[in-house]
């Protein structure tokens, strides 16, 4: 009987293994033959589907919750919801009107009129109306105490009354909030809790069909303007960059935004062409403020002084980034398109090159002395400074190893080290930490007023212990002058005054360096210009073409032509 | 009887340990899940204000535990488990952690399950004809094999996947079936099935030819000691074929530590292969094992050690009652 049951496993693995040789012949070809299959059909069938990897891992869980900022897939946002205008972040152009037609601000800045474009419908074709967008002003997370009344003086004109002047918030309520069908969500009291897997928007696209390793949209029948070109868009998962590199230089993908250390590698067959936009500032995060309970000799402004100019940039970029990344300024505008408020153009970028002597010569001016092992320190306390990044964010670790070497030539002791992503949050956002490599988010409009309202004002911090209920200000900085300067740009809309308070502000963050500036990140884009026309160009840069941002990827996708 | 009393009972206190370990874990980590969710979706957002009702909804979600004692915790989670609840994701909220698992466990079996199968069949295989061939020129498939084994697995796969999958295009580059063929997900027809074994293939001839220098060392070793025990040289000198000594008395009962082995290595396929699932975007469980671990999702984290936890107990509690049958001086000592 055993014997049996050996000869039935034998049996079976040969079996098996004769299954696998004979399946593996015919499938040699198959990847090749179902990829020159659909390239031949571009030119029989009308268009073929763009597919595009925005960054989703596998297995994919359908959610197209326009509330989960963090979970909804990539497309939710601009393909199928929109909000009323698009704010282009590459560009100081005005908004680009998508569901509005045209808003205007009171003077005093507390009361916005929107005009909505005529005959809007969603997707399943029940009219969009000035309703549907006081329903989502006043639904969900957009609910704010500010907004004291919404009206509709007729079917497409919105009255929002808010409490405080919100010109600065125009990107925020105008560019970021989704316009949710009222008949929809209406019904619906936990919000939070819906994966929303037949999403009726008002975008160029529906969803069409989805799986755990890919979803796929379709034209919206129900657009307000033409069906565009590219009827559909398969959107799929995959685990890693290289897997991603790897498909787009076989050319099964068409679309894709990644950090490729050697681009030339996908673009060199002729096929795929880049676009490399610079604009969130990398920088060392610190614990500012010994007022609000930070420790260590980073809350003293000369060592983040002596520190910033220790750091040797272009060395950081070639060594880190692979020489992708853009030069960093300490007044935290993005330079061309922010040029109009800066100033003070010697803040227009970092120190480049290291100056050990100047470092060294600020720590002297500050009291601290030289010990026998070469570190400043100061009343017999050396510095000692803690640096820490995400285990496995390479181009952070490799950054912050660099970092702590130069600090290091300068007299400064920093460790640099690493810790895994669950132990990196929690830290930065209680403010129990001494220097950490984080990223910031560039304001979206050319105006970097989000940047200081949310980095550097004291409204936007909290005390060490504590996460900041609002803004991310997780240095802990606070400084007087700026918040006042903060809240003065906040109620006007005359540039001249803003200017002027920009300056102000700009003048003390690049003195006080919370943040001491890095590098601007790059920010690849990969796509097809092979089998796609309409992509931006420099010459022509109507929307950042990275397929994870929220509603650029809209203006894209209707801009695209299939070529030939 | 006795002895299998003993084993049971054996078990059900394992399986309780486990299970209250199960729970502790987690929640020995550092890092608070909520600061990560809030941290990620500032981020996300692009510097939009949370507002006050989202970062409730979080704390509601996932910082509970600060407000009940762990004890209490402790209890609930029994009752969740007994009613079959594990509860939901938060990295893939609002989906329920048994859909998660149930979705990944089928490709995990069929992949690694069958590497695993195929892995073992074959070193045991070879290495009983190594043994029974000792001091000849096949023993030169030991070092070889092992020196496949300590290839780092990562490179091994990715210079794989730039062979096959990116330079001569033979085999697909990820995933467990053609997205572009098949956007609807898996079908039911003969097709589709192909399709996944194409898929398949790659990710588990790297499992293979990592994994099979193991099995064969082991069983070549066991074979040679066997080699030399009495009942050997006895059946050799009744004048039976070399061939019937070799498979019937000599690789039978070489065969039988490895058994163990296979047991528990059958039952850490439903752990998946982390790493093998990473680099060829493989929708299975070791990939949901450390998203979860990551992004600090206790009940996607609990849920997979759970199943992990009692499939080796599981298979070692069979493997057990096996043993007793095929080996019965087990039964008496222990």
């Amino acid at each position: 009987m055993k014997r049996r049951a050996i000869a039935t496993i034998a049996t079976g693995v040969i079996a098996l293994a004769t299954a696998l040789t004979a399946c593996s012949a015919p499938i040699t070809d198959s990847p090749q033959a179902s990829a020159s299959g659909s390239q031949s059909g571009t030119s029989t069938t009308p268009a073929r589907a763009l597919r595009v990897w925005a960054g989703s891992t596998t297995p994919i869980s359908v959610d197209f919750n326009p509330f989960h900022v963090d979970t909804a897939l990539y497309g939710t946002y601009g393909p199928i919801y929109e909000p009323l205008f698009f704010f282009n972040q590459l560009s100081a152009d005005a908004a680009k009107p998508l569901l509005g037609d045209s808003y205007e601000f009171s003077s005093d800045g507390k009361t916005i009129t929107i005009k909505l474009k005529p005959n809007l419908k969603w997707s399943d074709g029940q009219p969009l109306t000035a309703d549907d967008v006081i329903f989502t002003f006043g639904y969900g997370p957009n609910k704010t105490d500010q907004l004291l009344s919404a009206t509709a003086p007729d079917a497409t004109t919105i009255v929002l009354k808010y409490s405080k002047p919100q010109f600065t918030s125009a990107p925020q309520l105008l560019g970021a909030t989704m316009i949710v069908p009222k008949h929809v969500w209406s019904k619906i009291s936990d919000y939070q809790a819906q994966t929303n897997a037949k999403p009726v928007g008002s975008g160029p696209y529906t969803v069409k069909t989805t799986s755990d390793a890919s979803y796929t949209f379709t034209f919206n029948t129900n657009f307000r303007d033409p069906a565009p070109a590219v009827t559909e868009v398969q959107w799929i998962g995959l685990d890693s960059n290289q897997s991603g590199q790897d498909m787009l230089s076989t050319g099964q993908i068409d679309w894709t935004g990644m950090f490729i250390a050697n681009p030339d590698s996908v673009t060199g067959t002729g096929a795929i062409s880049t676009m490399n936009q610079q604009q969130d500032p990398t920088v060392v995060v610190t614990c500012a403020n010994a007022a609000k309970g930070c420790k260590g000799a980073q809350t003293d402004p000369a060592v983040r002084q002596a520190l910033n100019l220790a750091i040797d940039r272009p060395a950081l970029a070639e060594k880190a980034w692979a020489g992708l990344v853009g030069q960093a300024n300490p007044a935290f505008v993005l330079l061309p398109r922010d040029q109009q408020w800066l100033t003070d153009q010697s803040l227009a970028a970092s120190p480049q090159a290291a100056n050990i002597a100047q470092a060294e010569q600020i720590l002297q001016a500050a009291g601290y002395t030289k010990d026998a092992k070469g570190f400043y320190g100061k009343d017999g306390k050396q510095i000692d400074l803690d640096l820490f990044s995400p285990d496995g964010w390479t181009d952070y670790n490799d950054a912050a190893k660099l970092i702590a070497e130069e600090a290091g030539k300068a007299g400064i002791k920093v460790t640099a080290r690493t810790v895994s992503e669950a132990e990196y949050w929690t830290p930065v956002t209680n403010g129990d930490f001494q220097l950490a490599m984080y990223g910031l988010t560039q304001s979206i409009v050319a105006d970097p007023y989000s940047n200081y309202e949310q980095y550097f004002s004291g409204k936007s911090t909290a005390n060490v212990g504590d996460a900041p209920g609002h803004g991310q200000n997780y240095s802990r900085y606070a400084n007087p002058d700026v918040d006042a300067a903060i809240q003065a740009a906040a109620a006007t809309n005359d540039p001249a005054i803003k200017k002027t308070e920009y300056a102000k502000i700009q003048a003390q963050i690049a003195t006080d360096l919370p943040y001491i500036p890095v590098v601007l990140n790059a920010s690849q884009a990969f796509y097809n210009t092979k089998d796609f026309t309409g992509w931006p160009t420099d010459a022509n840069l109507y929307a950042d073409p990275l397929p994870y941002i929220s509603v650029a990827p809209e203006l894209i996708l209707l801009n695209l032509k299939p070529a030939g | 009887m006795r002895f299998y009393l003993r084993r049971v009972a054996f078990y059900i206190v394992t399986f309780w340990a486990a299970i209250s370990l199960n729970f502790l874990l987690p929640r020995m980590m550092p890092g608070d899940p909520a600061a990560i969710m809030i941290g990620k979706l500032r981020r996300a957002s692009g510097g939009r204000q949370l507002s006050d009702e989202t970062i409730k909804g979080i704390y509601a979600l996932l910082g509970a535990d600060k407000s009940t004692s762990l004890w209490d915790q402790y209890l609930a989670y029994w009752v969740r488990l007994l009613h079959g609840d594990l509860g939901i994701s938060s990295t893939r909220y609002p989906y329920p952690v048994a859909t998660l698992i149930g979705n990944a466990l089928p490709w995990t079996l069929f992949m690694v399950g069958l590497a695993t199968v195929i892995s073992f069949a074959l070193g045991i295989g070879i290495g009983a004809w190594v043994g029974w061939r000792r001091g000849t020129w096949v023993d030169q498939l030991v070092p070889a094999t092992s020196l496949l084994q300590s290839i780092p697995y990562f490179w091994l796969a990715l210079v794989l996947v730039a062979i096959f999958s990116v330079q001569l295009h033979w085999l697909p580059i990820v995933g467990a079936y053609d997205p572009f063929t098949y956007p609807s997900g898996p079908q039911a027809s003969w097709a589709f099935a192909a399709d996944t074994i194409v898929h398949a293939f790659l990710p588990a001839v790297t499992i293979v030819v990592s994994s099979v220098g193991g099995w064969l060392l082991g069983m070549r070793n066991m074979m040679v000691s066997t080699m030399s025990e009495d009942y050997v040289l006895t059946a050799e000198a009744k004048g039976l074929t070399p061939r019937r000594i070799r498979d019937r008395y000599a690789a039978r009962n070489a065969a039988i530590p490895s058994l163990a082995g296979f047991s528990i290595a059958l039952a850490f396929v439903v752990a998946g292969s982390i790493v093998t699932e990473q680099v060829f975007s493989y929708p299975g469980i070791g990939k949901l094992m450390i998203q979860s671990v990551q992004g600090l999702d206790y009940a996607l984290m609990q849920g997979v050690f759970l199943v992990i936890t009692l499939t080796v107990l599981a298979a070692n509690f069979l493997m057990d009652l096996f043993y007793g049958l095929i080996d019965p001086r087990v039964r008496t000592n222990g």
